[in-house]
Formats: structure tokens, sequence, C-alpha cells
């Protein structure tokens, strides 16, 4: 129906308003949080881990607009320099495992046979245990810390984008463009990085930015079990975890850390989203 | 004819973009008489199917309004109805189907049921009777043993036995009008036939009224009593078939008819006309008792007992250097998969290609790398076959860089000259496929093939998806470039027209076999095999007087089912 459907500016980059409008937001509060982090020396009124027992447990005020925790630290303060480690924990946590399993992916879905085979068994062995069990028993091989936490993320985390990839590599390199590269004599690796990966990864960027926000939650989860960020650090998991023995009589200290970690989702999934129709993944 | 059953009168149709309306159908007036069959003529983009959808009011996106004109229809104005008697209407009045049945059936549904479902809704009988009224439509429709394909499923059917329980699915409403939108332009010839001949047949029992949309003037000329032209939304002419095909009024109906391709008295000089003396020159290609299998049903762990389906059985061919050589048959008679075992592309189970001299079986890499260097291809689908991440400049200049058969600074001026060569604007270096229309695309797919500088072109049926006018361009294009740079073609094609206009050389193929071999004019003038003589008998000749033949013939043969769609 060729007549029916809009058809887009040479260039395709004029959007609609309602194509627009998520990119805009999610690029936005990612950019909030980013300056955030960037400017937290600045930006923060108060020491993040200095301790204060004049001020414990005080509910948000002028003063602490967040409010105080059970060792009498600002809040807002710490909420600012767990921006940090938070974007930190959500940007590593994603990338490494993008990396190793988009090149694995396409590895495997465009050679076959015992390759696919090969890395296809090792994903199923991967996927057989519970995510988070897997992780704790490297985390507690490692040792605590936000690095073990990075490489088990890249250990276990990049089967998703393994077969994520796999499965588009497959379809596409049956289709007349992929054909027609190997009738003119390309390369292999060209045909797999230049014309398959391209084409391909569109699903795996939106998949990312979804990611992005589990990440972030098993990073507060394994903070939360003690193998990850280690007290006084300021991290949002964290101060939700030490909020938890307070929810009845100091809800805020749980409440803010919490909205922060909400935010920065809502964040990630729009600019998810804005991408996903940016890139063409649901043409 | 008695009196119209349907009268549009200016009907307009608008879309309203941001910023911007555009007009789509512009005061489109037209009568449909009683058991009478309209041709809707025209192009992609002319709207003729968004006509037809605006008669039911089911137009493709909500930014798409009807601003004006009224539709009469047994003295109501549908227009003006509410939804809720537009839902009457729809399927019970008008009835449509589509040109491709495998995604207006549902997958899950046996046929049976999907007919009944009409005859109940729309009828209001139930039960065993409603199950009789089903069965009677299979048998109307040329179900062979309706009772047993009763409890079909739609993917046990071909297509073209799709496209009867689609006529079937419509049929069970007991509409007025039927609505035919392109229904024979995925079939082979002869299943065509067939179902041109079932419409009529429907015509004549049922007393309907058909509009039928296509853009092969050929099957307009062998079935409707009536055309009507459009383009660019506009109604160009309409009139008595006779009158408009013998004496057509506008220029662009004029066009469309010496575009049709079987027009056999302006015959084109083929390619290459004084053949090279065969003797004296090494055959360019040469093909051994080929055969390609592949394996079905096979497992890991039942290996051994795969069995294998013969997609090619014992192909014996030579094309020399500079020869046009087209090759013809019906879907899953084997050519794109010939195709693709001469470039390598498919691997072969036994038999020699050889290329100038080089086995392809024993010399594998040798053969490939001058292969590869030698010889191109240019794909069905144009969208398809171009990588949409990249513009053509970097498409064509890709092939040129890997090449390497001129320097790296050259290639600007050499993308440009295969721009020149094809008909493309040099602007087009920075477009990137979906931006561009279909002939557009397939001409850069044409550029991407010579960039190789090759021999040797093989096109797979690649002018398939293009609209006639477009059609009758590239094969022009090609009929150009294989005189002026000497090229070697093979040209596969289903459709014999076109192939009996650019081909000096035709061979036939059926179920993995070459059937007949010979000079275009032999070969379709006095065709040896009974299955090529079906072939061209199926063809619908834009002579009205000349009947579509063959018929009964090419019941006869039985579907075959094509390597390309098997996973």
């Amino acid at each position: 129906m060729s007549a029916g459907t809009v058809s887009s500016s040479p260039a395709g980059w004029r959007l609609r308003l309602s194509q627009r409008l998520p990119l805009v937001i999610g690029a936005g509060i990612l950019l909030f949080f980013l300056l955030l982090a960037i400017g937290a020396p600045v930006v923060a009124p108060y020491d993040p881990i200095l301790q204060n027992g004049a001020t414990r447990l005080q509910p948000p005020s002028l003063l602490h607009p967040f409010g105080t925790d059970n060792f009498g630290r600002d809040l807002l303060s710490r909420v600012i320099w767990g921006t940090r480690i938070d974007l930190q924990i959500a940007l590593i946590g994603v990338v490494f495992p993008f990396v190793i399993g988009t090149i694995v992916g396409t590895i495997a879905g465009f050679f076959g046979g015992i390759v696919d085979a090969l890395f296809m068994r090792l994903i199923d062995i991967i996927l057989a245990f519970p995510f988070l069990v897997l992780m704790l028993s490297i985390i507690a091989i490692l040792g605590p810390g936000l690095s073990s936490f990075y490489i088990a993320m890249a250990l276990v985390g990049w089967v998703s984008y393994a077969r994520l990839i796999r499965a588009q590599i497959l379809v596409l390199k049956n289709s007349d463009y992929a054909v027609a590269a190997v009738s003119l004599g390309f390369g292999r690796f060209r045909i797999m990085f230049r014309h398959l990966l391209p084409n391909a990864i569109a699903g795996s960027i939106v998949f990312a930015m979804s990611d992005a926000v589990l990440v972030l939650l098993s990073g507060a989860a394994v903070s939360y079990l003690g193998l990850g960020v280690q007290p006084p650090v300021a991290e949002w998991g964290v101060m939700v975890a030490e909020g938890q023995s307070f929810i009845t009589t100091a809800w805020w200290i749980t409440l803010f850390p919490g909205l922060s970690i909400v935010c920065l989702a809502f964040g990630f999934s729009m600019l998810g989203d804005a991408l996903g129709e940016l890139l063409g993944v649901h043409e | 004819m008695s009196a119209s059953v349907l009268s549009v009168r200016d009907l307009t149709v608008k879309a309203h973009l941001q910023g911007e309306t555009r007009t789509l159908l512009q005061g489109v007036s037209l009568d449909l008489a009683k058991g009478e069959i309209l041709g809707l003529v025209g192009e992609s983009g002319s709207g003729k199917s968004l006509f037809c959808r605006s008669l039911v009011r089911l137009l493709p996106s909500s930014l798409l309004k009807i601003e004006g004109g009224t539709i009469l229809f047994e003295e109501r104005d549908l227009t003006a109805v509410t939804d809720a008697e537009m839902l009457k209407v729809r399927g019970a009045e008008i009835g449509m189907i589509f040109q491709n049945p495998t995604s207006h059936l549902d997958p899950v549904m046996r046929i049976g049921d999907q007919i009944l479902e009409g005859i109940r809704y729309h009828q209001g009988i139930n039960g065993r009777d409603a199950r009789a009224a089903a069965i009677e439509i299979l048998a109307q429709i040329g179900f062979p043993e309706p009772v047993r394909q009763y409890d079909s499923y739609p993917h046990e059917l071909s297509g073209g036995m799709r496209q009867r329980a689609m006529i079937g699915v419509a049929l069970s409403c007991n509409p007025q009008i039927l609505i035919a939108d392109e229904p024979t332009t995925a079939l082979d010839v002869t299943i065509q036939a067939q179902i041109l001949k079932l419409l009529m047949d429907i015509r004549d029992r049922h007393g309907l009224s058909i509009i039928l949309i296509t853009h092969d003037l050929g099957v307009v000329a062998q079935t409707c009593d009536r055309i009507a032209v459009m383009r660019g939304g506009r109604l160009l002419e309409q009139g008595l078939k006779r009158t408009i095909l013998s004496a057509p009024q506008d220029p662009y109906t004029v066009r469309l008819i010496h575009s049709h391709p079987s027009m056999p008295d302006v015959a084109l000089p083929a390619v290459s006309a004084p053949a090279p003396s065969r003797a004296a020159t090494r055959p360019l290609l040469e093909i051994d008792d080929l055969h390609v299998r592949y394996p079905t049903g096979g497992s890991l762990f039942r290996g051994k007992n795969a069995r294998t389906v013969g997609a090619l059985s014992g192909v014996n061919l030579q094309i020399m250097p500079g020869e046009t050589v087209g090759i013809v048959g019906e879907s899953g008679s084997g050519k794109s998969t010939l195709a693709r075992a001469l470039l390598g592309l498919t691997p072969i189970s036994s038999g020699h290609v050889s290329f100038d001299g080089i086995d392809l079986f024993q010399q594998r890499n040798a053969g490939l790398a001058r292969l590869r260097r030698e010889a191109a291809m240019v794909f069905q689908d144009p969208f398809n076959a171009l990588n949409p991440r990249l513009t053509i400049g970097q498409t064509l200049a890709e092939v040129l860089k890997v090449q390497k058969k001129i320097a790296r600074a050259d290639i600007p001026s050499r993308v440009d000259e295969l721009l020149d060569l094809v008909g493309l604007e040099r602007e087009f270096v920075n477009r990137k496929p979906r931006s561009m229309s279909g002939g557009q695309c397939q001409r850069a797919g044409i550029a991407r093939a010579l960039a190789v500088d090759p021999r040797l072109i093989i096109a797979d049926e690649c002018v398939a998806a293009l609209d006639v006018t477009i059609q009758a361009q590239i094969i022009d294009l090609f009929r150009k470039l294989a005189r002026d740079l000497n090229l070697t073609l093979i040209f596969i094609a289903h459709d014999l027209a076109i192939v009996r206009n650019l081909c000096e050389r035709t061979v036939v193929m059926y179920r993995g076999e070459i059937v007949e071999d010979g000079r275009s004019e032999d070969v379709f003038s006095r065709p040896k095999h009974p299955y090529t003589a079906a072939l061209i008998a199926a063809i619908p000749d834009i002579d009205p007087d000349r009947q579509l033949l063959g018929h009964t013939d090419a019941a006869s043969l039985e579907p075959i089912q094509s390597f390309k769609r098997m996973p």
C-alpha cells in the first residue's frame, strides 16, 4: 500500500512528534543523571559518608530535602553521589555482555554447523542455572566488589545478546543482499560485520536499553547481599537495603533512592523505545 | 447488461499528513453493471486498490479520509451509512479477494470452517445444512474432493488452491459484488488461467459483478467486459474492452498497451543477431548432468535415513559467450536453483559445472575466484537485494574496492559511470534503497552487477516484482547492456512473453529438468514438449479474440513444491 504509507523524508530524521517525544524525554533523563554524576561534588550539599549523630532519622525538611538516614547522613547528597556508581554499573554491566554476545552470536549464526552447536550448548548450560545463583557463585570465587560484579555480568549476561543476534543473522544471511555479497566475492568478515551486523543490531540496542535496567537492579541485589558495592559508599540499591529496617518509621530512606532507580529505568526504557522507532526495529 | 448495481460519483480521498494534504483519489466516477466484470488497470500507486478499499471503507490508515463524492449501492450512499450498517455490507454484499491468499486465510482454521463461518454469519444457515453448503461451494470452486478437503489447512494447499479457497470464503457470504485485487499476480501462468476461468464461471453461475484489479492487460483482455484505466488517483478513461484496446484515447493507455510484453508484432530483433560460430569458440558455461539435492526430514540423530529431494536432476546446458538465454518454468521447476548452482551459491550433489573451462567441482577455489570476478547476479526483489544501510554510492564503491580491478582513486568516477550506464541520476550516489522506487532499486542492483565488470550476468526473475511500464524499461536496459558491453545474459523468468522479447534462445524447465531448449522463435512457435505448449497457451494475450487455451492440459500437471519456500 504505497499510497497509504507516510513517506519519510530522504534523510529519514524528520520524525513525527509521537516518535520524537520519547527520545527527548529518555535522552533528557539520562543527560540529567549524567550531569548529576559529573557535578556531584558541586551539587551535593553535604558529604555523603559523613556521619552525624545529631541529625539521625530526620524526615525531609528544607535543610535535608530527602531527610537523613540512621547515621545522620544527608540522603540527597547520598542519592546524588550514588548516581556515579549506578550509571557506571548500568553502563559497564551492559557494554561488556553486549560486545561479547554480539560477536559470538554473529559468528555462531553466520558459520552455523559445529561452531553454532558448540556456542548454543554453552548458552544452554549457562541458562540452565538461575541467573542470580550463577552471578553470586562467580562473585564469591572472585571476591566481593564491583569489579567482580562486572566480570560476573560479562560472563553471564552475554547469552541473551548472543541469542538475539544469532536469530537475526540466521534470517539475514539468506537475504538477497547477503547472497549478492557472496556472489560478488566479498570476504566472510566483510559480509558478517559490514553487511549483516548493521542490519541485525537494532534489536539488540533496544534490548540493551531495557537490559540496563535489569543490570541496575541486579547490581542493587548483589550489593544488598553484601557482595557488590561495600558500605559506606553511596549506591541506590544499598541505600534501599539499608532503609529496609526503618521502612515503617523512616520511609524516606527507602523511597528516594528507589524513586531514583525508577527514574533512571524509565529514562533507559524511553530511550530504548525511541531508538527502536528510529532504527526501524518495528518495521 | 442491466442497470448498474454500483455507481460511484466523484469519489475523492485525501491523506492528511503533518502540515500537508495529499489527494490520493481525485473525482473518480465509475459504474458497475450487474453480472459485469470490470477491469481496473494501473501501476502500483495509481490508486486502484485504494479505490476498491474506499468502497467498503477499509482505508489502510486513519490519516486517509473520504472527502467527497457518493457511492450508490442499492439506493444507499455508502459514504453516509453508519459503521454498523457498513459491517453488513462488507462480505455480505461486497466480497473481496486479495493477491496473497496465504496471509489472508487463517492458518490454524480448516478451509471448510472458514467458508462455513461466512455462511453461518451472513446467510443464517446452521448445522448440517451449512456444512453441506460449504462443501457445495468447495466443489464449485474446483476442489476435486470437497468432502475430504473440507478438513485441509491452508498450508496443505498449493498457491492456486489457496486462491480458490479465498474465492470460496468470499462466495460463502453470497455477495453481489466481488472485488478481486490482483488475484493471480503471485501465481504461475497455468494456474492463473485456471483461476481466471473460475472467476468467469462464478460470474456466469451467480450473476455477480466483479471488479478485477490488475496490472496485466492480458488478464483484462481475456476476462473483462469493460476496462477502466487509472493513474495517479485519477480515472483516465473507461469503456468497453475492445474499444479501449483497439482505440485507446489517453496517451498513457497507449503506452500501457504497447509495453505489454505479449505484443507479437513489434518483434524486436533478438540481441546478438548473428550467433557466434559455435564450433570455433569454447562455451563460457558448460553444465553436464547437474544434480542438486536437498536433505529433508533428517536430523542429528536420524542422520543416516535422511531423505533428499531433488531440485535439479540431470541438467545439461552449454552457453556460448555473448548469448542471451532465457530460462522459463513455473515456480518449483528449479530455475533459481540452477542459477545459484551456476554461481557456486548452492552445493552441487553431482555433475559438473565449468565456467570458462574451469570445473567448479574439482577446482573449487580457482573456479569460484574466477566466477566471482567475471559473473554477477541480479535478484528478484529489488528492495531486498540491496543492503538497506548503505547508500547506492557506498554499495557500488565497495564492489569496486573488493574486486580491485581499478585503482582506488578512480572509484568515484567509475561509480558515476555505472549510474549513467543504468540510467540513474548521479545524485543517487547518496540515496538509500528505502527512499527509492522498485524500478530505481532494480537499476541500482544492475549497476552493482555491472561494477564487477562481468562477462556473465544471471538475472533471476528480476522484473517479476515491477510494474509493466517499468518492466519494459528494465528489459530495454538489459537489451542495450547486452549489446553494448557484449555480455552473456542468463535471464530467468516465469513470464514467457518477456523471455520471447529479450532472448534469442529459450530453455524450458519442468520439475528440475530441461524439457526444451532452442531458438526462442522455434520454441514459441513450434513447441515440441507438451508442457511448453501448455505454458504458452496459458499466457493471457492482449488480443481478446485469442482465447485462453490450455487450462485442460495444464490441469493434468500436478502442482510442484518450490524449494525456495522450504525451511
